[in-house]
């Protein structure tokens, strides 16, 4: 037997041993003893003085059998019985101290755990049911100033075939789907994806199979396939294995369902899931996309991941990449000049829901450890006001024997046993948090996507595990200290009477105190600076009017419509909408502003402009019908609106908005100027007034419309707006049945008033203000009660002495100030230290900007509030006032002392 | 005198595992006296720290022991060796004659001559 089985054979089976089991080795001694008495008897001894030298030669009954029993168990985790069955004893007792202490334990750890499972989800481990994600990056494209887009299929196609770094590079484009038969079709969000896609992120297939790599070239509606999830062949085919190589239909087109994707697989965006997998040549035939777009450097829309060679080092494989891709933007010089490509973590990826979670997470997580700490330190506290209470038992097992390690540990061991409930309780709660904070995810489209596996995973259970003990130690290890360092002498020569070795401890808990002060003055200035910049950017005019306004956002694609056939449907539907009472503007449009989903650009010559080298002329652009800027409210500062005559037929013509004119004409008037994109020339005819585009809080950029007929494509969204008198729910009804009188099957999904819809784009800020404002709440609560028991704490031991002051005639109004300034003395202490972090984590989150996409780089999480004095001094004088009525009431106790009573006492 | 030495650490096991192997089944005592015996009664051994020893080499599988009549036909408790505890025997002979004899040759007069 290999000898460190053999070890491990005997300690599993001294843990495993019952503690108590002596009358088996009581015999064998017995026995023992007897023999060797014969023997003595044998050798001439008389029978007593025989067992006698037995005896000796054994070395004595009880020490043999302690000896066997400290070998037969483990004499630590006997202790370690005892110290937990004392410590639940304990807590049995002092039900309100426990209940208080678990509660608030539960809280900080169950905040911190669903915190970190969102992160864990959304930043640790991105995608789920891939293999090897570590070796996965993201790959985006570089713009001439340094944003980051998606790619085109061309780029791709470069990539994909010149790289030699990687063991593979995928691209993918989100694309809502419809589903099944025309009259009852069902939307599903998929991907379109290179063939490669499963083979890349190394995904298998539940069912059948994935895409062959004779299914990964580039012939345009050559692979008529598709790949389920299981979430819908569940749903939908109830789990039937003979799912494969069924057909599916598909926006009026039959793919064959070639497999159903593992169960962990939900796409390649973290949080969000996908139904439905179909090569991305389907793209022409499924959303009627012509064939030159996909050859199109311009149409820059999908998102690339790779997979990094083993052993090639991130930092190797994005210099190939960057060499490759400057290579090509000299190459493509005519679309592609300045541009490069880069490779980032997948948590970095700035497209999905992620990209808006990634700040307010940093910032939730960072919050919640601050709780987290309030909460320890709340917990160290109410331990060593225990302590003290304790002195007593613990003098006497000292006096008794008690080693000063085993009484800390008997103390440590009851700080890990409330932690440990706290921790039990947070874990279970973390479920629902984690659905509480899915409530906060905007309104809109993509809403309906976003799913995280809320599950709680052993990674999260180990942190919390981790998060449990890290608290224990942080809770008990000072009042641990303090007893160990217990003086027995002093003690027992003190006799409870004098101050002195409650001294040192008050001062113990006066730091505790004052470090608890200067947490919650952190978390509270937090919460005022995010809710503050959370009401700047709601008062920020968005520049135009959302008020009364129904949105709609049609899949016309997926209903098999063609480009005219579509446009047709437009015009008919702002027709009929127009003659519905109560109805005033009708627009439509192909993005929609302040909306979750990415704004598009397009690269514009600017006739008299000469762009800076490096100058970045993708300019964001909105294509719209004459209708949109009447009904968004956005005012003509010069020129013209659309009209109805500019048709397909007509000259191009576009409108530019004030800081596009600011940029490129130095504020002169545009009007007639000539501007050269989609391969063609327009003539500006009007500038609109600027608006918000992206995000409320960003510094406009500059911006243009052109009119639907003349640009709109197969590859564009359709927004349908219809402003109304009143409620704009009211237009619904009369929406659906309009749409419904010119096809029927054509369904109206996700209508929502576009005021809702647009606050998608408040969505990190909202959640990072509400969350802190309960955060700061729990934090202010958790300090005043800190606060108030030691106040308490410390007037209940000063009861004699104030009893003397009283005696020699102190007024009850001085002995209220007394106590009630030793109270703020503390405050004020913490203040100045949380004040000094506060500043200095503000500064530092204040520079966090939310969003690290192309579109809106300047909006930050924190406003330009950052530096507000005035939330500085509100919360401290805040958390002054609290403090005040914390240490009042106990001193309004120590004020009505009766000085004879408190003489008596002791 | 002073002639008796104590049992240094970490080879009574040793004596135990080899004195089982040589004489078979044998309870406490029994082991006690042969293994004073064998060392010409130059060892010295408190009988009570026998008992640990004996239970930590059963805990590590190297014995077992039942319960059985001594020549005495009085009730003990017999060890014996396991398989495991054979092999454990060979193995641990080997390294202590190694051991003794590398240090011996430290110890033997006129070692670098």
């Amino acid at each position: 037997m290999n000898p460190l089985i053999a070890k491990m054979r005997a300690l599993g089976l001294r843990l495993l041993c019952a503690p108590r089991n002596d009358g088996e080795f009581q015999a064998e001694l017995e026995s023992h003893l007897a023999m060797h008495t014969e023997d003595g008897v044998r050798a001439g001894l008389s029978p007593e003085e025989a067992r006698r030298q037995a005896l000796i030669r054994l070395g004595g009954m009880e020490q043999t059998r302690q000896a066997y029993r400290e070998r037969r168990t483990l004499p630590w985790s006997e202790a370690l019985l005892q110290d937990v069955r004392f410590g639940v004893r304990m807590m049995a007792r002092n039900r309100g101290f426990t209940v208080a202490a678990i509660a608030t334990l539960a809280i900080g750890i169950g905040a911190t755990a669903t915190a970190f499972t969102w992160v864990d989800a959304v930043l640790l481990q991105p995608l789920s049911g891939v293999s090897e994600p570590n070796r996965l990056v993201t790959l985006e494209t570089v713009t001439s100033n340094g944003d980051w887009v998606p790619n085109s299929y061309l780029d791709f196609i470069d990539f994909r075939d010149r790289l030699t770094l990687f063991d593979g590079i995928a691209v993918s484009h989100v694309s809502a789907f419809s589903v099944g038969k025309e009259d009852h079709a069902e939307r599903v969000w998929g991907e379109l994806v290179s063939g490669n896609f499963f083979s890349v992120l190394g995904v298998k297939a539940e069912q059948g199979r994935t895409f062959l790599p004779s299914e990964s070239g580039d012939v345009p509606g050559a692979y008529p396939v598709a790949v389920i999830s299981d979430r819908y062949w569940r749903s939908h085919y109830g789990a039937d294995p003979s799912v494969v190589g069924k057909t599916i239909r598909i926006n009026q087109h039959e793919l064959t369902i070639v497999g159903v994707a593992a169960p962990e697989f939900h796409g390649s965006i973290p949080v969000t899931s996908f139904d439905v997998w179909v090569p991305y040549m389907e793209q022409t035939v499924l959303n009627g996309v012509k064939e030159w777009m996909l050859r199109d450097r311009h149409d820059r829309n999908m998102l690339g991941i790779a997979r990094l060679r083993p052993g090639v080092t991130f930092e190797q494989a994005r210099l190939e990449l960057k060499t490759l891709a400057d290579r090509m933007a000299i190459a493509n010089a005519n679309v592609s000049e300045g541009m490069s490509a880069t490779l980032m973590p997948l948590w970095k990826s700035p497209h999905g829901p992620q990209g808006l979670l990634v700040g307010p997470l940093r910032v939730l997580m960072g919050v919640c450890v601050l709780v987290l700490l309030i909460v320890c330190a709340n917990v160290a506290n109410l331990l060593l006001a225990r302590a003290t209470v304790r002195e007593k038992e613990f003098s006497a097992r000292l006096a008794l024997g008690a080693g000063r390690g085993r009484i800390a540990r008997q103390v440590l061991t009851e700080s890990l046993l409330l932690t440990g409930c706290g921790a039990v309780l947070g874990f279970a709660m973390t479920p629902w948090m984690s659905h509480a904070l899915r409530l906060l995810m905007p309104p809109g489209p993509m809403s309906s996507l976003v799913s995280m596996d809320t599950r709680p995973n052993l990674v999260v259970l180990g942190f919390t595990a981790g998060l449990c003990v890290a608290a224990a130690l942080i809770a008990g290890l000072v009042p641990a200290l303090q007893v160990s360092r217990l003086n027995l002498s002093a003690r027992l020569n003190a006799g409870g009477r004098s101050g002195t070795a409650g001294r040192t401890r008050n001062r113990l808990r006066s730091t505790l105190v004052a470090s608890e002060v200067a947490l919650a003055l952190v978390a509270l200035v937090g919460a005022g600076l995010f809710a503050r910049g959370f009401q700047q950017t709601l008062r920020l005019n968005p520049g135009f009017d959302p008020d009364h306004v129904l949105l709609n956002q049609f899949y016309l694609s997926t209903n098999g419509y063609n480009l005219a056939q579509r446009k047709e449907f437009c015009r008919r539907l702002e027709e009929r909408m127009l003659a519905a009472p109560g109805v005033t503007d009708v627009a439509y449009s192909d993005g929609v502003p302040l909306g979750f989903e990415p704004s598009w650009w397009e690269e514009l010559k600017i006739e008299g402009y000469a762009p800076r080298p490096n100058e970045n002329m993708n300019i964001f652009r909105n294509v719209v019908s004459p209708g949109y800027l009447p009904l968004m409210h956005i005012p003509l500062v010069e020129g013209r609106n659309f009209t109805t005559q500019d048709n397909e037929h007509a000259p191009a013509v576009m409108i530019v908005n004030e800081a596009f004119v600011r940029r490129f004409f130095a504020g002169r008037n545009p009007v007639g100027k000539k501007i050269h994109g989609w391969g063609g020339w327009f003539r500006v005819v009007g500038v609109a007034k600027d608006s918000k585009y992206h995000y409320l809080g960003e510094s406009t950029p500059a911006y243009f419309y052109v009119p639907f007929r003349q640009v709109f494509r197969e590859d564009m969204n359709l927004a349908f707006y219809v402003r109304t008198k009143g409620d704009p729910d009211s237009a619904l009804s009369m929406l659906r049945t309009q749409a419904r009188a010119i096809d029927p099957n054509v369904t109206v999904f996700d209508a929502a008033p576009l005021k809702e819809f647009i606050g998608a784009s408040l969505y990190p800020q909202k959640i990072a203000a509400s969350l802190m404002t309960v955060l700061g709440s729990i934090a202010v609560l958790l300090a005043a009660v800190g606060l108030y028991s030691v106040m308490a704490y410390s007037v209940a031991q000063r009861t004699q002495e104030i009893g003397v002051r009283m005696a020699l005639g102190a007024q009850p109004a001085h002995v209220l100030r007394m106590v009630v300034r030793q109270g703020l003395v503390l405050t004020v202490a913490g203040l100045v230290a949380g004040g000094a972090l506060a500043i200095a984590l503000g500064r530092t989150v204040a520079s966090v900007s939310f969003t690290n996409s192309g579109m809106g780089a300047n909006a930050r999480l924190l406003g330009n509030g950052a530096n507000d004095p005035l939330i500085y001094v509100a919360a401290a004088l805040f958390l002054c006032a609290v403090a005040a009525i914390a240490s009042y009431l106990p001193a309004r106790r120590a004020a009505s002392v009766d000085p004879m009573q408190a003489l008596r006492t002791e | 005198m002073g002639g008796k030495t104590d049992v240094w650490q970490g080879t009574l096991a040793l004596m135990v595992l080899k004195t089982l192997q040589v004489i078979g089944p044998q309870h406490g005592y029994g082991l006690a006296r042969r293994i004073e015996q064998t060392s010409g009664d130059l060892l010295e051994l408190n009988y009570g720290t026998l008992y640990p020893a004996l239970l930590k080499l059963e805990q590590e599988g190297y014995i077992r022991s039942r319960w059985g009549f001594s020549d005495n036909n009085r009730k003990a408790k017999f060890y014996e060796l396991t398989k495991a505890g054979e092999r454990q025997v060979r193995k641990a002979a080997a390294e202590w004659e190694q051991t003794t004899e590398i240090l011996s040759r430290f110890l033997a007069p006129n070692a670098e001559a």
